[in-house]
Order: C-alpha cells, then structure tokens, then sequence
C-alpha cells in the first residue's frame, strides 16, 4: 500500500515557468511527522511496559537473613557453650584448714579433671569455700555467694539414718542459697570423731556428702574426692564420653516431640493372656518423669497389648538353671519384626520420635525364659535396650504351669508392675546416655547414686539440658547453613514468606538460648533451643522446596515469547520504516528547496 | 603447652565435626521403587517385590521399609492367577501372599513423591508410614527398576528421573544427615549412567548394565505369557536364598556373584565415594536388620526406696509424694509452665460460678436414674408451654 497522497498527478503538466520537478528526489511540501509520531509512541509504550512485565514474572523470593545464619554458624563452631556453675564445698569438722587454700586446692583438681579442651556443654565453674571447724567457727572464701548458717552441720549427729532423709535435711541447710548466677552444687565432707569409713553418697538434689573420719589426715585424697564430684558427677553426669555429643543419645524428634509407646505382647495366647491396668501406672509412676523431662522434650505415652507375637530368635533349655536360655549373642534377633506390629501409633506425627518399650510375655514352651550373659550370669534384669529405637524387657510370669483347657486370662499384679516400670525407667535413663544403675565407681572410690521417683536426679537433669542445649544448637545452625546454601544455590525457587518466618524466628530463638545459657538458666535455654531446632527443621523441610518446581530461564522465555515476539517484531520494524521514509523525504524537501533558491 | 592445647582443640574439634566415622550404625531402611506400569512390564514388578520380601525375611520391618508399585499386577484382569506374583516360572513362591505393604501405589509413584521420600519434604498430612524417617545411623538400599536410558529413569511412561536430580536428592540427603550409608542398585538398561552424577561421600551404587548395554529379562512364563524377571535382579535373589539371618557374607562376594555372560551385561558398581572395604562389609548391613543393643545391668531403684522412706504415709506403690514433688517444683524459678498451671488452678478455685458448676456437676454424677430425670424435666417443660400459651 503506497502512499498514494503525496504523488500528485503526474500527468498534469503545469504551464509555468520553472521545470517539473522530479517527484522521486523533491518534493515541495515539508514532510509531515504525524505517521512517525504514531508508529515511535506505539515503539515507546511497548519498551516503557517493559520494566512492569519484567517485575511481574520476578520469582518471588522470601529474604533470608544470610548473614545472621552465617554468623550463628560460626558462633556455634568457634565458641562452645558454656554454663556457669557454682561449685560449693563445705567441710565440717576440718580444724586447720585455710578456705581459700582448699579453693585453689579444688580448683586446681577440677582443671586437672576437665583437661584444657571446653567441650560445649561444659560449665564456666565459680568455687567457693566454707570450713567449720570442730567448735563450730565458720570461715569462708570472698565473696561469700550463700549464706550458709554456721553450724547447722553438726559434725557428730550428720549421716545418722536412712540417706533419703539425710539429703532432705541437707536441701534445707541449702535452701536458703541462691546462688550466683547458674545453679549451686554443694558437697559438704564431714570429718567425724568416732571411726566409720568413708562412704560417699549423692543426692537426689544437688548435693554430695562424704562422710568418714580421719579425714584431715587424708587431706588430698578428700580434695581429689571433692573435685571427682564436681567434674564427673556433677558436670558431666556420671557418663564416660564427655567429649563429642553423640546423636544416637539424644532420642527427641526434631519438632521437640518424643512418643513413649508401651506394648505388652503375649506371645502365645493359647497358653496365657496376660493385661496391666496401664493407666494407673502411667499416672502415678510415669507422669512425674514426663514432668521432669518437659523442658526437654514434649513426651507423651501411649500403650497397646498385642498377641500370638513370637520372637524370632531361639532359646536353648538349661538343666542346671532349670529355665531356657538366650544369650546377649541371641539379642540383635530378638525383635520379630514380621510379627509384631509396634508402630501403629496415631499420635506421632511425622517429624517425632517414637522409642518402643516391649514387655515379652513368653509361652508355655519357653517357660521360664532368662537372659544370660557372656560371664555366664543370668541378667538381673532381663532386658536389652537399643539406641534410638527403645528396650525390651522379659517377663516370666509367676508359674510356668497351664491349665490344660482353657488360657487364663491374668492380670499383672501392682508389684510387678512396679518392678517392671523400674526396669524400664533403667532402660529410658540408658536411652538418654546415663547409667541406669545407682553407683559410679572411679579410681579413687565409688560414689552411691540416690534414685529419684522422676526417673532423673535434679543434677542429671541439669546435665542433659545442657547437653541438649549444644546439640539443639548445633543441629540448628547446620540446618539452617544447608537452607542458606540450598537457596543461594538455586536463585530461581520460589522461597514463601512462611520459611523466611519460620528461619527468623528460630535465629531469635537461637539467640534467647544462648544469652539465657549465659544467664545460667538450664532448663529455659534447652526449651529455647529446642525450638529453634524445630523451626528451623520446619523451614528446611518446608514441602514447597522441590528442585523439580522451580522456573529456569528458559522455561520464561518459552512461555513469553510467543506472545511479545511477533507484535515487538512488528512494531519495531514499522517504526523504523517509519524513521527512514522521514528521512528520506525530508531529504526530497531539501533539494526542491535548494533547486527553487537556485532558480 | 600452648602448642598442646592447640592441639588438643584441633583433636577435639575435628572429632566432633567428623561425625560419620563416630555415628553407630542404627538401623537399616529400604526403599523399593518400581517405576513401569502396564502388564507387559510385570517382570518390573516382580522384582520389586522378590527384593522387599528378601528384605524382610532378612529382617527389615515393615514400618522401615517404603515400596513403590506404579501399577497393580496381582489384580490386573490380565492376570490368570488372581492375586498371585510369581518371579519364577515353577511358580514356588507367590510374591504377593501375605504382609504386603504397599506404600505408593499406582498413580501416585511420580518423580516428585520419589524425590519426597527421599528428601523428607512432605505436606503436614503424610502418614508417617509413607516417610523416610532414617536418622543419622541409618543404612538406606534404594533399589530402582524399570525402564531407563543414558542418565535417566521413566516413571510411568510420561516422566523421568534424571541423574543430577537423583544426585541433588542424595546431596540433600547428606547435608541434612539422612543417613551414613547408602546403597543404590538399579536393574534397568544403560542403568551405571544413572549414579554418573553422585559425589556424597558414604555412597554405594550398582548397576545391572553400562551405558550402551541392555539388561535383559530372565524368562518368559508361557503360562502368564510376559517374562516374569530380569537377569541381575534373578541372579541377587540367587544369592540371597542361600543366606538367612545369622549369615555374613559380604558385599563384596554379592558383587562378584555376577557373572557377565550370565546377564549379558555387565554389572558395574562404583566404590569411590564408599570408604569400607567391601570385603568386610556384610550385606547385612543394607539387607538385613542385625540391631545395635545393650544390655540393661540394673533397674533404676526409684519405687522401692520411696516406700522404706519414713514420709510416705499409706502402703499401696500407688499413693505418691507427687503433690510434695510439685509442692517443691513451686519454689523453682524455672518451671514456668508448673507455675502457670498451679495458679490457674487456685484461680478457678476462688471463682464462685465455677464453683457452683463444679458442685452442680458432682450432684448431677450422683444421680443414677438419669433417663427419667431427663424424661421428668421434658415433661414439665410442656407443661409450662402450654400453661404459657394458654394465658396469652
């Protein structure tokens, strides 16, 4: 389509003067801009869209603080916690003795204990002093942090009946200090007249006693005792790896949660069928360690009797003991899991921990059914744990008799219940990395442990909180470098605002474990990092985080181009057809004009 | 001594950063995937199952064990022996018997659930039996079959896996600590350029042929009318009905009971990124279930020192100091929540319509005859209705 309106008729010839001008290289009328204004405004809105449509198809990307994940890494690597602990030793009965020389005495006994390496966990100690003597004159170390009453200890009546009762009485002298900052640990070494020899005993609280006579003579090996107490005890709980913090010890799922799931398992009906009245013992004996462990984690208890369950592995019957037989070597086998159907649970979900606690009743066959070990004694117990994965205990019932006809169904007595709830609180303490037996034996004498009815001791509770403080902030910190890595890595995946959340606030929860780690509270600091483990869990594991679903560039210009690529060709093509026809017929106008002044 | 602390540090330090020497070996998972559908692609599925009842006949449990079958066999109306696999043509061993656990089924095995599992990222709603729940302890077998091709897997005839996906999944998996130990076999053509792209440490992968080589079906059942199996995954079954529980042969012996000429491919298996010996590796450790355990020396005292304790007043095991424990819980600044919960409690005591709630709740348990209570107070309701609609 020519333009058809600027050619005039070249047929008509003007009878004038001037020659007829050449229409293909002149023309006498100025060109207009109307046409190139169109075409360039319609060029301009499409490239001033431009920058709207590329806003609109940007992947829209949470922001995550790189930087603060970056800096908690570090922190977590290069600083190892540590806590402050008050280490308090009263001597009772020690006429001669300098309290401050008994501090640097201690002090040098606890550095030698715990090495040069601080392992996270470990405690910032603060030790102070009292000494009393025979006459009942105190002096203590400055700056005295308890206001411990002289001569409430009495040197002569201290240690007289049962040891609960003694450490009760003990809570009462020491009831009244607060402490610095952390908790207080007391030992208190009595030094008595008349000859008893030396028992050592530790309390369900946070004291430790030693009490003999003759001990001033004995000065050093007292002050190596005081300091074993401190360090192995106290600080590190009775276990014997104090170094690394081993996962398979830690059974907490990582939103926080752990299911105790309990099932009694009747191997052969026909035989017998045993029952428990599950809900009084778990409201009685059980709900008190859940208490205990709440800071810890979030437990919770559910049960289950199951039947015709037999174990898959074998026993051998035994005159001289008169009861079959199976062996630590039998034990890797024990569990049938083709038979027993244990993880039904409703109440886990997806990210908790479950730890089963099997009671094995055994059939008419294996009746009784006892475990021995390789020294050839036979377990005391009956009962086996596994890491992360719960225990087993075995139960013989009373007789091994039947009846011929029918199976009795039995009801498993109070007492045996109890005892087997000990057994199985053993096996849970043995889960989370402590003995479960009530002494601890070291080079320099053995120590008794008392039981508590919340399954921990207070100490030991101390003890995991802290460990479970570091290794919450441990596994938060990786958990979180993996999301900044993995994000930073694919700059195309759409990353949601709910993981940008969820990743600030466990940094901030992160930070509030920390300065109350500092601050000396145990138990708010394991709760804090507890959730920030979980947070930032959720955020790693947040479902919207597929590689498969992210948009790469190509996939962009793929979709786009259809759309713009034809219009954006014609536009620019006639704009630019636009500019040159401008020019060339400016470029006519111009040389009629320059013809006319030449004529 | 400064340079002893220096070193003691460092020790220290790379100990607890190394920590896949020092994990034990927890537990072991199976995931059992089966990619093809259709009936002409029943060997696929045989061998996915001939693999998950070894596995658990060796010892695995169900809840630690994923199986994916993107088709049904055992109920397809092509199937002359309803509800009956066979991986042999004697037809000895049905597959399909009894405890069959099928995790995914159908449809619902995609590239994206596969990668799911692996990866541990699900919507809040799975089930915890469709989850990877490993830990860092665990050895995980992934055994994948079907159709593949160089670098890639095909699941359901309409997408792939591709090997830097299956590679990205694994680096995931190692970053976040899914397990010590991996073992991949893949029984598919040109199945070695699957694992080309894995470069996570603690990683074994074998495969039933190289790039360029077909792997090619065992026999044909002319009674079912498709070949019931292939070669390698034949040849491992071969293996592993010799053994049972107790047994510990090793990974090494598995891998050289392949004979090429007996497959008519070569079976290829990768051990750079793996660091134990094979020869001292049972197999076990990725087939079976042996579990770590300990033995529990004593039990934990708690109840029978409470009752020779003078403070405890009654004599059944049941009445307990649990008030005095929380009495002294109080005094702890710490348990905050205990707190909380004791303070709601002394509130709701003082307000007296919860009181009187509380009262009227007690009565109302008394009562024995609810029914004609009830019944009585419906009655004197319309009796009032109707005195009232009567007077207006």
């Amino acid at each position: 389509m020519e333009e058809t309106s600027d050619h005039p008729n070249p047929t008509t010839d003007t009878p004038g003067t001037t020659p007829e001008p050449d229409l293909k290289t002149m023309r006498s009328s100025k060109p207009g801009l109307k046409r190139l204004l169109i075409t360039t405004t319609v060029l301009f809105s499409f490239l001033s869209g431009l920058p709207f449509l590329w806003k609109s198809v940007e992947i829209y990307r949470s922001q995550l603080p790189f930087h603060d994940i970056d800096s908690l890494s570090d922190q977590v690597k290069s600083a190892p916690l540590r806590f402050p602990c008050t280490f308090h030793a009263v001597f009772v009965g020690f006429g001669s003795n300098d309290p401050d020389q008994l501090r640097s005495e201690i002090q040098d006994g606890v550095n030698q204990l715990t090495g040069e390496s601080s392992q996270c966990g470990s405690c910032n100690v603060s030790i102070s002093v009292t000494v009393q003597s025979p006459d009942e004159l105190c002096s203590e170390t400055f700056p005295s942090t308890c206001s411990y009453r002289c001569g409430v200890i009495k040197r002569d009546s201290f240690g007289r009946g049962l040891d609960d009762a003694v450490d009760e009485s003990l809570d009462d002298v020491f009831s009244g200090c607060s402490g610095g900052i952390g908790k207080m640990y007391s030992v208190v070494v009595v030094n008595k007249e008349n000859g008893d020899e030396v028992k050592a005993v530790v309390g369900k609280r946070r004291h430790a006693w030693i009490v003999g006579s003759g001990l001033e003579e004995r000065f050093g090996e007292v002050v190596g005792r005081v300091s074993e107490v401190f360090v192995k005890v106290f600080m590190n709980g009775g276990r014997e790896e104090g170094d690394s913090i081993r996962g398979e010890f830690m059974p907490v799922g990582s939103d926080g949660r752990l299911v105790l799931s309990f099932s009694l398992l009747n191997s052969n009906p026909r035989d017998w069928i045993y029952d428990w009245d599950f809900q009084r013992i778990d409201e009685a004996l059980l709900a008190p360690v859940t208490k205990a462990l709440a800071p810890i984690a979030n437990i919770s208890v559910e049960s289950q009797v199951l039947y015709h369950t037999p174990k898959s592995s074998f026993s051998s019957w035994d005159e001289k003991l008169q009861s079959y037989i199976f062996r630590t070597s039998d034990l890797p086998f024990f569990v049938n899991s083709n038979e027993w159907h244990l993880d039904t649970s409703a109440g886990a979900s997806g990210r908790s921990k479950i730890l089963q606690f099997v009671v094995y009743i055994p059939s008419g066959k294996e009746c009784p059914l006892h475990l021995q070990l390789p020294n050839e004694e036979i377990s005391k117990t009956n009962g086996f744990i596994s890491p992360m994965w719960g225990g087993v205990i075995v139960w013989n019932p009373r007789s091994c008799d039947k009846d011929s006809e029918s199976p009795s169904t039995n009801t498993i007595s109070p007492q045996d219940l109890e005892k087997i709830v000990e057994v199985f609180l053993g096996q849970f303490r043995q889960l989370f990395g402590f003995k479960s037996e009530a002494t601890y034996t070291r080079e320099l004498g053995s120590y008794k442990i008392l039981p508590s009815e919340r399954g921990f001791t207070k100490w030991e509770l101390d003890v995991l909180s802290r460990k479970h403080t570091c290794f919450n902030l441990h596994s938060c910190a990786t958990t979180l470098g993996s999301l900044s890595r993995l994000v930073q890595s694919l700059p195309r995946m759409i990353i949601k605002d709910e993981i940008g959340e969820q990743v600030k606030y466990s940094l901030k929860a992160a930070k509030l474990a920390q300065s109350n780690a500092s601050l000396g509270g145990y138990s708010s600091s394991a709760s804090s990092s507890r959730e920030a483990r979980s947070l930032a869990e959720n955020a790693f594991f947040h479902p919207s985080i597929m590689s498969v679903s992210y948009f790469s560039y190509e996939h962009c210009f793929a979709v786009y181009s259809p759309f713009f690529l034809p219009v954006a060709g014609h536009v620019v093509l006639a704009a630019l057809r636009e500019w040159r026809r401008y020019k060339q017929e400016k470029a006519k106008y111009l040389t009629w004009l320059t013809r006319k002044q030449a004529a | 001594m400064k340079n002893l602390t220096l070193v003691v540090m460092l020790l220290c330090y790379s100990f607890a950063s190394s920590s896949g020497d020092s994990t034990i070996h927890t537990n072991n998972w199976a995931v059992l995937v089966c990619t093809s559908r259709f009936w002409f692609n029943y060997r696929h599925m045989a061998n996915t199952l001939s693999l998950y009842r070894t596995v658990k006949r060796l010892g695995i449990p169900d809840e630690r064990i994923i199986l994916m079958l993107a088709d049904d066999m055992a109920c397809n109306s092509r199937n002359q022996y309803p509800a009956q696999v066979f991986n042999n043509e004697n037809h000895q061993i049905n597959l399909y018997g009894d405890n069959v656990e099928v995790d995914y089924r159908g449809y619902e095995v995609t590239v994206e659930n596969f990668l799911r599992v692996l990866t541990g990222r699900h919507e809040n709603a799975v089930p915890r039996s469709k989850r990877l729940l490993s830990d860092e302890g665990s050895h995980i077998l992934l055994y994948m079959t079907g159709h593949g091709g160089d670098e890639f897997l095909k699941f359901q005839d309409a997408e792939e896996l591709q090997s830097h996906d299956l590679a990205d999944a694994v680096k995931q998996m190692k970053e976040k600590r899914r397990f010590k130990e991996l073992l991949i076999m893949v029984d598919t053509c040109q199945a070695a350029t699957l694992f080309n792209q894995l470069q996570s440490p603690g990683v074994l992968a074998i495969g039933s042929s190289l790039k360029g080589e077909n792997s090619y079906s065992h026999h044909l059942d002319s009674d079912i009318g498709v070949s019931v199996v292939d070669r390698f995954t034949y040849y491992t079954l071969a293996f592993f009905e010799r053994l049972n529980i107790y047994d510990n042969a090793s990974l090494n012996s598995l891998f050289r009971s392949y004979d090429p000429r007996q497959l008519m491919s070569t079976a290829y298996y990768r051990t750079d990124l793996y660091q134990p010996h094979l020869s001292e590796v049972p197999v076990t450790n990725f087939f079976g279930s042996v579990m770590e355990t300990i033995h529990t020396d004593s039990a934990y005292h708690a109840f029978s020192s409470r009752i020779s304790n003078s403070k405890i007043k009654s004599d059944t095991p049941f009445n307990q100091p649990f008030n005095q424990l929380s009495e002294q819980d109080v005094k702890e600044d710490l348990q905050n929540t205990n707190n909380q919960n004791d303070e709601l409690k002394t509130e709701k005591q003082k307000c007296p319509y919860s009181e009187m709630r509380a009262d009227l709740h007690e009565k109302l348990k008394k009562i024995e005859n609810v029914d004609t209570m009830v019944n009585l107070s419906i009655a004197v309701m319309i009796l009032v209705v109707m005195v009232s609609s009567s007077l207006l």
